[in-house]
């Protein structure tokens, strides 16, 4: 890379700026490189090839800019593929079209590397290939290259432009009972554009519609979505700032126009923060938490050695002090909620080479992209997600051979789906294949030594807790994708990790389902507090089903299982005293803390609950002072320390202590 | 869980909705008494769908519950002046879900009488 020695730093404090734009013109290219290969053969959205050619084109510039030149070279040499497509001078093949998924492939490859200061890869094959493909167009058509550059220059039919779209949507029963249901008609929209705003209408005669704002450049899907109660047309106000576009246009590039629609349509307000400022912003709110907690602690102190008024005067700003710091943390919690469709974005592209390496027939269906999750859980998701999408692809959906004998579907689905659920996030990836071999895994797991029910039955838990089990695979040699044996290890880990839970559940020849279960944010939550001994502990309240009192005669063993009778049934309970070897005087009556829910339910006693307060969670990660079953600590508002209770791996503990009981017994 | 918790209530019938917009969907179609509502929801906040309800003559007496982990003044102020009937706080015992919801439909039916 040349780059002379001046211009280096200049060029270095744009870099971030880079990567972000970058990043979103990819995202762009896959999506339009997703779109256009499903019409190869056919005529080809020029829509989708106008974006392309404008996504390309941008990365050369700025490309150009921070002076990566292997990028810019691989964009403009796509960009002249692409022109030369436009102009009809090349038609695009499943052959060429490889040759472009290669080049997007190599520029992604060369921006990472630059990003993790790597060395950049060998760009000059791939270059070569695209550059032939390009001239193989301008050659056959050699008088068409003349006016080359004054097509690209001119406006692009209008059809292909982002425009901004009134979708009103009137939902029925019958239209419920074939599946299209708002959330339906959302997704699609979302498919096709971007949705700025929903607005439901209660109709005159007392039935409802939804008004969706779209921005899309391709509407004409819209049109076959009629029969499902759709109708559209422009938006006005819009329509405006269309026209008005249109007359400007024909001087400026089409760069200078995309530049100006963006700005009307509003998404210049959008600012790009370092996650690193918002961590520490986090931090000082938490730091806040614990000042004025110690604060309320004196309070309480000096009340006797202050007059009345006074006090009231004082204790009625530290009230209200409380009440902007937790208005405060959740405005900075809520700048830190990013979409989940970050994850799934990707998706698309991941699915579509698996399948083709895989020799598999894959559609993929996302709901909820806009589910809000935080930043550093987003990022962290990304590799788990993107594990159990590639073992859906290539140990779930089964060949369209396979499929279509089974008198199902050629194409496979994986659903990709999130939503929120109180404080928790849950992530599910779904696919209809031919399930988990419950039969295999079992035998699987017999010749790697893990114990298993003598019956070869597996419950979901179970089933999780093997092929969670480090080195188990049922393939036997591993393809590059999967059957290394290590992925959903590591999938289970990271997950509990963040104080989420892992749970599948799968039917023989239906498909399997993954569902991940993780909390809104780390950083600060509100937890239960309880005494256990001399010793305090705190659940983190997104865990906790409800509080229960535990009478000493009604606990009864089962196999070094203590179990109480919960809601007609039992629910095996976990001394925290044992559990932590912490002294404790013997009492007739304890509470008990009610975690989790169906396999994982577990009850926590304790001596006596102290109350709900707002915790600052500093997670323990010197892993030489990681105990199992406590996830962090926090500081109360008088200096002492207060263990934050792992839940799921509590759980967990109690089910592999119980699994090798009944290992013993059998 | 909502569901469990009102188990009892024989003569009930339960539709549930994933999303803000589908709940409005839902009552759009369906003769709904009676709104368990989160505040955390994917695509439309559930205080969104209070003042929606509010907004509408239709709705404007449909007994709303919200359910959220959110206990502080602020949240169910916010709640309350949305419009909301009831405001539960996660962990809820089952049977103050339960008895919330007798309450105000027997509140509906001796206002309609």
């Amino acid at each position: 890379m040349s780059t002379s020695g001046q211009d280096r730093p200049f060029a270095d404090g744009f870099m971030d700026d880079y990567f972000a734009e970058a990043d979103e013109h990819m995202v762009a290219v896959r999506r339009s490189l997703m779109a256009l290969e499903s019409a190869l053969g056919s005529t080809l959205p020029s829509a989708a090839l106008e974006d392309l050619f404008r996504s390309f084109h941008s990365l050369k510039g700025i490309s150009a800019m921070v002076e990566l030149r292997e990028a810019e070279l691989l964009a403009h040499h796509m960009e002249s593929c692409l022109r030369a497509v436009r102009q009809g001078t090349l038609t695009l093949t499943t052959a060429n079209f490889e040759v472009l998924v290669d080049g997007v492939r190599m520029l992604e490859h060369v921006i990472a590397s630059r990003r993790t200061s790597t060395p950049q890869p060998l760009v000059d094959e791939v270059v070569e290939k695209l550059d032939a493909l390009g001239r193989s167009g301008v050659e056959a058509h050699r008088p068409a290259a003349l006016t080359a550059t004054d097509a690209s220059n001119e406006p692009s039919q209008p059809g292909a432009r982002a425009r901004l779209l009134r979708v009103t949507f009137v939902p029925s029963p019958q239209l419920v009972e074939r599946g299209v249901k708002v959330d339906t008609v959302r997704a699609r929209l979302m498919q096709i554009g971007e949705v700025r705003n929903v607005t439901p209408t209660v109709l005159p005669g007392g039935g409802i519609s939804f008004e969706f704002v779209v921005e899309t450049s391709d509407a004409s899907p819209l049109a076959q979505w009629k029969d499902d109660g759709l109708t559209y047309g422009p938006l006005d106000a819009a329509a405006a700032v269309e026209l008005r576009g249109a007359e400007e246009a024909d001087a400026a590039t089409s760069q200078e126009r995309r530049l100006t629609e963006l700005t009307l349509t509003g998404s210049s307000n959008v600012v790009r923060v370092d996650l690193a400022r918002l961590d520490e912003l986090m931090r000082l709110v938490g730091e806040m938490v614990v000042t004025r907690s110690r604060l309320e602690d004196t309070l309480r102190r000096v009340e006797a050695h202050v007059p009345f008024q006074e006090w009231r005067a004082l204790q009625d700003h530290s009230a209200r002090l409380e009440r902007n710091l937790r208005d405060l943390r959740e405005g900075v919690m809520r700048v830190r909620l990013v979409p989940v469709g970050e994850i799934f974005r990707r998706m698309p592209f991941v699915v579509r080479d698996l399948a083709r390496d895989n020799g598999k027939r894959v559609k993929l269906e996302l709901t909820g992209h806009s589910t809000e999750i935080d930043k550093f859980l987003v990022e962290r998701m990304m590799d788990p997600v993107l594990h159990i999408v590639r073992n859906a692809i290539s140990h779930g959906i089964e060949t369209p051979e396979q499929r279509i004998a089974a008198g199902k579907p050629a194409d496979g689905i994986i659903r990709l789906g999130a939503a929120t659920a109180g404080e928790t996030v849950i992530i599910e990836i779904a696919d209809d294949g031919r399930g988990i071999d419950i039969a295999s895994v079992a035998q699987r797991a017999r010749t790697l030594g893990l114990v298993v029910p003598d019956d070869g039955g597996l419950e979901s838990r179970a089933l999780l807790d093997i092929i969670c089990a480090s080195g188990f695979s049922t393939r036997d040699h591993a393809d590059r994708v999967s059957g290394r044996g290590v992925g959903m290890a590591v999938v289970r880990d990271t997950v509990e990790g963040l104080g989420g839970i892992l749970a599948v559940e799968s039917k023989p020849g239906h498909g399997t389902t993954f569902r991940l279960t993780l909390p809104l944010t780390l950083a600060i939550t509100d937890a239960i507090i309880s005494h256990v001994g001399d010793q305090i502990f705190a659940v983190p309240q997104t865990a906790v089903r409800e509080v229960v009192e535990v009478d000493e005669n009604l606990l009864h063993a089962f196999e070094r299982n203590e179990l109480m009778p919960y809601r007609g049934g039992t629910l095996p309970m976990v001394r925290l005293s044992e559990m932590f070897s912490i002294s404790a005087v013997k009492r007739p009556r304890y509470h008990a803390i009610v975690v989790g829910t169906g396999q994982t339910a577990l009850g926590l006693i304790v001596d006596r609950i102290a109350g709900q307060r707002e915790v600052v969670v500093k997670t323990i990660t010197d892993p030489l002072i990681r105990v199992d079953g406590v996830s962090g600590a926090t500081e109360l508002g008088d200096g002492r320390v207060v263990l934050i209770l792992d839940v799921a791996a509590l759980s967990r503990a109690r089910r592999q202590h119980a699994r090798v009981i009944t290992g013993v017994s059998a | 869980m909502v569901r469990a918790a009102l188990g009892s209530l024989h003569d009930a019938t339960f539709v549930e909705a994933g999303s803000g917009l589908r709940a409005i969907e839902v009552l759009g179609m369906e003769p709904v008494q009676m709104v368990v509502l989160d505040l955390n929801m994917p695509d439309m906040h559930g205080l969104d769908v209070i003042r929606f309800l509010r907004s509408h003559d239709r709705y404007r007496d449909l007994p709303v519950i919200v359910l959220t982990t959110r206990g502080d003044d602020t949240s169910r102020h916010a709640a309350i002046e949305a419009g909301a009937s009831q405001y539960l706080t996660k962990p809820f015992a089952p049977s103050v879900l339960l008895s919330s919801v007798r309450e105000l439909l027997d509140a509906r039916v001796s206002r309609r009488r």
